[in-house]
């Protein structure tokens, strides 16, 4: 009988959901599942901002979709990395700073944990001590972020197994991600997480530095209960905000066909809205920030809407109800610039001179995670680049839309920096350490994992545009997002759509750009004229009118193979473009014409961003002074005004 | 001597005009030591960038981007080229610690010296300055251990605080009060060299302590005179920052020259301010010596430094006579032995 009543009250719960779905103006137009829905979360929490904790009972609904019987599972406890003996804490001490936290010294404040109190299946009873946490990539007997929990009978294929799971997370001062910063509070990663069974076997890697996360798809129903005067913003959609009575209220999110769930909380926070019209109906954008970001609150909505309305067009549909935007206070860089299913955080302050676009820059990088990471969902401890990289390609291209490509990054007081220049840069000095393929977590380090996954990646597909154009490679990505939504793909599945959406078979450049570390390096090694008569001692040189053998010659100095075109140019205005497959050493152009080479330049276009120097991209006969007085005139003011500021002392 | 009707910034302001030579000349040593200073990294600019097309990209708008590509490359070097930089820099601040005696020398006398005369004063106060400077430093030392405390009061209560501003504004005022505390000590330690040019002082202890109360005392009136002027040369610097940032990229000796010209006016305020002290000085805390009669006698309100010797020269207004020897020579023990405080 209580039974029946419970059933009918959820009944009724739905409907009136469903309804107020239905009549909500942001309600998207696609109905039914976007993804299989491997795992229903239900989680109770309770909020103690005195100690920065929660209490919470989850209750976790995992459907066998693997074909195959289950008896063991894993499940990451990913705040556990924050204590000393971790490995995300070693690793990020071994490299000394983490994003923008020092490392160097263990800090109190640094601690965090989840601390599992009662796991239970249900219909197969308490296995609270069955529990046994896993070190499976480092064997690290300190690590904690990983369990495993064998069941007394497996789940059979096709068949739900239920998780009743009772945990407390504390939370560290915001670092990685994650934690409290004064008043304000990001919970990302803090509770229980299964694994995902991925390729025929548990995908469940410990919590690493380098690298992010990876689950499956399904739906939450988050409550969360705290004192009334916090403002809340989470994963998905609020559904209520029931007030209890005592001071506190409860706030309900509920969210489908995400693989992840975050939330944030501050008494301080200042919502503001905006709305996006998408292919697939209206979406909210709301803007949690702060009275002191005021001059931040449009740029915000500015670039959400615009990166919104440019995937849109280019990639494929946003076809969630909602897209949360935090703006995280001073002090809580660490909350800064992530990404969490449709909910994002970004980076700004009280003041940002006019033409740095950091808030586009952040706000179009996060917004587009919900692309890679949101929906096509990639493995980020295997391939990390697949959801950073392409997002930093994509970033890239969206940013050089809206602001031009020389100045997408910066346009200030006469000097420019596009967002190509920037990952160009991080990618420079990291060009020949890691792989793409190699997996992220096991990266030389956190420098070369930022500049390989992000700079490499983006600057890689640049360089592939000018093999298979710009628009080619749109439609490609258009293409991997439509097809492996909500399925996890792997990396050959985006470079198999590549090379069907172009037409060809790019394994040679696959090869070297994503399995290899070959550098890509091509050079003017030669560029000069002599005049054909040159044993006549009696012969004067009359422009126009010598003939001259101008003699080029390309070399390929790294060991990346890559096709290239040059472009020569002579003093009578002629000009002519050498295309070369780049397989050879070397290679030697030679011309017979009145005129004399004035340069000649490979990738006068700035195309193939993988070219590790510049400088020698070119040459040219008469000598180029105008850069080199623009440095030194800075360079001596700067001088002179050091000397001036010494001489003051004086 | 008109000079005496007008106000200390503008007597200054005079004085630096009627001497312009020194600043000219400082001015040509300022630019040797940057062209020096910047010779190694435009050497090391020249080597990459002659033959290439690369650099256009810096030329056509400055894209940061190359700019960054430039500076790592091995070949380049750049970043190792500043220690060329920090050493012309610290050859000027040895040239100016050297010079200063002979610069208020000329200040004091107000007519142009020989170079003999010049640099005979300069050598005859090099060791002195020395000896003030290093003084001078722990004042600032102690500035700057408050600077660092400013810092950590500003992210210590900006950390706590909810809105961002709270540690900036912290910081800003703390700074802009350090800064003119640094303005004061600086004043205090010109007057110091002031004092020890006109007195021939050569007890700098004692000098320092005689300027301090000086300066204690005409606190108001000195410390305007030398916010006044620093307040120009930001106003100027400000200026020509707002018309460098309206200069096309390709616009190179424009640049270059506008940027002379700040530097110019930053160099001409360092030696107004000294021109505006001399002046102060002379005009109500110096006792007039005997080879240095083209003063008027000062006011008695604004006597600060009292002789108890019987005997002050009578103002004399003929012309200046031309100096014999070293100017300093004229004036050691006897005219130090003439002044007291009140």
């Amino acid at each position: 009988m209580q039974r029946q009543r419970a059933l009918w009250v959820i009944a009724v719960g739905l409907l009136c959901y469903a309804s107020a779905i239905a009549q909500s103006p942001f309600a998207p137009k696609v109905s039914g599942p976007l993804s299989q829905r491997v795992v229903a979360y239900q989680i109770d929490a309770k909020y103690d901002p005195a100690r920065h904790t929660v209490e919470a009972t989850e209750t976790l609904t995992y459907r066998n979709l693997t074909g195959q019987p289950l008896d063991r599972f894993p499940f990451h406890l990913y705040l556990n990395a924050f204590q000393q003996k971790s490995t995300w804490m070693h690793e990020a001490h071994r490299d000394g700073s983490f994003r923008t936290s020092s490392l160097d010294e263990w800090k109190p404040k640094n601690y965090g944990a989840n601390d599992v109190t009662s796991f239970e299946v249900v219909g197969m009873g308490d296995l609270t001590k069955q529990m046994k946490f896993v070190s499976p990539d480092d064997g690290n007997p300190d690590d904690k972020t990983v369990f495993e929990v064998k069941l007394p009978r497996a789940v059979q294929p096709g068949q739900d197994v239920q998780f009743k799971i009772k945990f407390k997370a504390t939370f560290p001062e915001v670092i990685a991600r994650t934690g409290y910063k004064r008043t304000f509070l990001l919970a990302g990663q803090w509770f229980p997480k299964v694994g995902v069974w991925w390729q025929g076997a548990w995908s469940c890697h410990q919590f690493h530095a380098m690298t992010e996360f990876f689950a499956d798809f399904g739906t939450y129903d988050v409550k969360i209960a705290l004192p009334k005067d916090y403002v809340v913003g989470a994963t998905g959609v609020q559904t209520s905000d029931t007030d209890n009575g005592n001071g506190t209220k409860t706030v309900a999110f509920h969210a489908e066909d995400v693989h992840d769930f975050a939330w944030t909380a501050d008494p301080n926070f200042k919502v503001v809205e905006g709305q996006f019209e998408g292919s697939v109906g209206p979406v909210r954008i709301r803007l949690l920030t702060y009275d002191s970001h005021k001059s931040s609150w449009q740029p915000y909505i500015y670039s959400a809407k615009e990166s919104m309305k440019r995937f849109d067009e280019w990639y494929g549909p946003y076809p969630y109800a909602q897209l949360t935007v935090v703006d995280p206070p001073h002090g809580a860089g660490e909350a800064g610039g992530m990404e969490y299913p449709t909910f994002i955080t970004g980076d700004s302050g009280w003041f940002i001179p006019k033409g740095v676009h950091l808030i586009d820059l952040v706000t179009e990088h996060e917004f587009g995670h919900q692309y890679w990471y949101g929906m096509v969902a990639t493995n980020e401890f295997e391939n990390g680049w697949l959801d950073e990289g392409i997002n930093s390609y994509t970033e890239m291209k969206v940013l050089d839309n809206m602001y031009g490509e020389n100045a997408s990054a910066i346009n200030l007081l006469g000097a420019q920096l596009g967002d190509r220049g920037l990952q160009r840069m991080s990618y420079l000095d990291v060009a020949d350490t890691d792989s793409l393929s190699r997996s992220s977590y096991t990266d030389m380090s956190i420098g070369t994992y930022g500049g390989v996954t992000y700079g490499k990646t983006a600057t890689m597909l640049v360089s592939l545009e000018a093999i298979v154009g710009e628009q080619t490679l749109k439609n490609a990505l258009h293409t991997y997002f439509m097809r492996y939504r909500f399925t996890h793909p792997t990396q050959e599945d985006f470079m198999r759509t590549v090379n069907e959406v172009a037409g060809r078979d790019l394994q040679w450049f696959w090869a070297q750009a994503v399995y290899g570390t070959q550098v890509l390096d091509y050079e003017v090694l030669r560029a000069d004229s002599n005049p054909t008569n040159w044993y006549d001692k009696n012969a004067t040189e009359k422009k126009g009118e010598t003939t001259y053998e101008t003699q080029v010659i390309l070399h390929r100095k790294g060991d990346f193979v890559f096709p290239v075109e040059a472009e020569v140019k002579f003093d009578n205005g002629e000009s002519t473009r050498e295309r070369w497959d780049g397989k050879a050493r070397w290679v030697r152009y030679v011309y017979r014409k009145k005129a004399q080479v004035e340069s000649v330049q490979i990738d006068s276009d700035y195309q193939v961003t993988l070219d590790r120097d510049y400088l020698n991209n070119s040459q040219v006969t008469k000598s180029q002074r105008s850069a080199t007085a623009e440095i030194a005139t800075y360079w001596m003011f700067l001088t002179q005004l050091l000397a001036q500021f010494l001489s003051w002392l004086a | 001597m008109a000079d005496n009707k007008k106000g200390l910034v503008t007597a200054g302001s005079s004085l630096l005009w009627r001497q312009q030579a020194i600043l000219w000349w400082v001015f040509a040593v300022n630019f040797v030591c940057g062209a020096l200073g910047t010779a190694p990294a435009a050497l090391q600019l020249n080597r990459a960038l002659h033959h290439t097309l690369a650099g256009q990209a810096l030329t056509k708008g400055f894209d940061l981007g190359m700019f960054f590509e430039i500076v790592r490359l091995p070949n380049v070097s750049l970043m190792r080229s500043t220690t060329s930089s920090y050493i012309f820099a610290f050859l000027f601040f040895l040239f100016m610690l050297f010079v200063s005696g002979g610069i208020l020398e000329t200040y004091r006398q107000d007519r142009r010296l020989t170079t003999g005369d010049f640099f005979a004063a300069s050598g005859a106060f090099f060791w002195r300055f020395v000896r003030l400077m290093l003084f001078s430093l722990l004042p600032f030392i102690f500035l700057w251990s408050m600077y660092a405390q400013v810092n950590r009061l500003s992210d210590s209560v900006g950390d706590r605080a909810v809105a961002d501003q709270v540690g900036f504004c912290i910081q800003f005022a703390g700074t802009v009060l350090l800064a003119l505390l640094a303005l004061l000590v600086r004043l205090w330690f010109d007057l110091a060299k002031v004092r020890a040019v006109a007195q021939n002082e050569r007890s700098m202890w004692h000098n320092m302590w005689r300027s301090s109360g000086m300066t204690w005392r005409h606190l108001g009136t000195l410390f305007w005179m030398y916010f006044r002027i620093s307040l120009a040369a930001w106003i100027a610097l400000l200026i020509g920052l707002l018309i460098w940032t309206k200069l096309p990229p390709t616009a190179i000796p424009a640049t270059f020259i506008l940027l002379e010209f700040i530097i110019l006016s930053q160099l001409a305020a360092r030696l107004w301010q000294l021109a505006s002290a001399t002046a102060w000085y002379k005009r109500y805390a110096e006792v007039v010596p005997a080879d240095s009669v083209a003063y008027t006698t000062p006011e008695p309100e604004g006597v600060i430094e009292v002789v108890e010797t019987p005997a002050i020269p009578e103002p004399n207004l003929s012309p200046l006579p031309e100096p014999e020897g070293p100017p300093t020579g004229a004036r050691t023990g006897k005219d130090a032995a003439l002044t007291d405080d009140l």
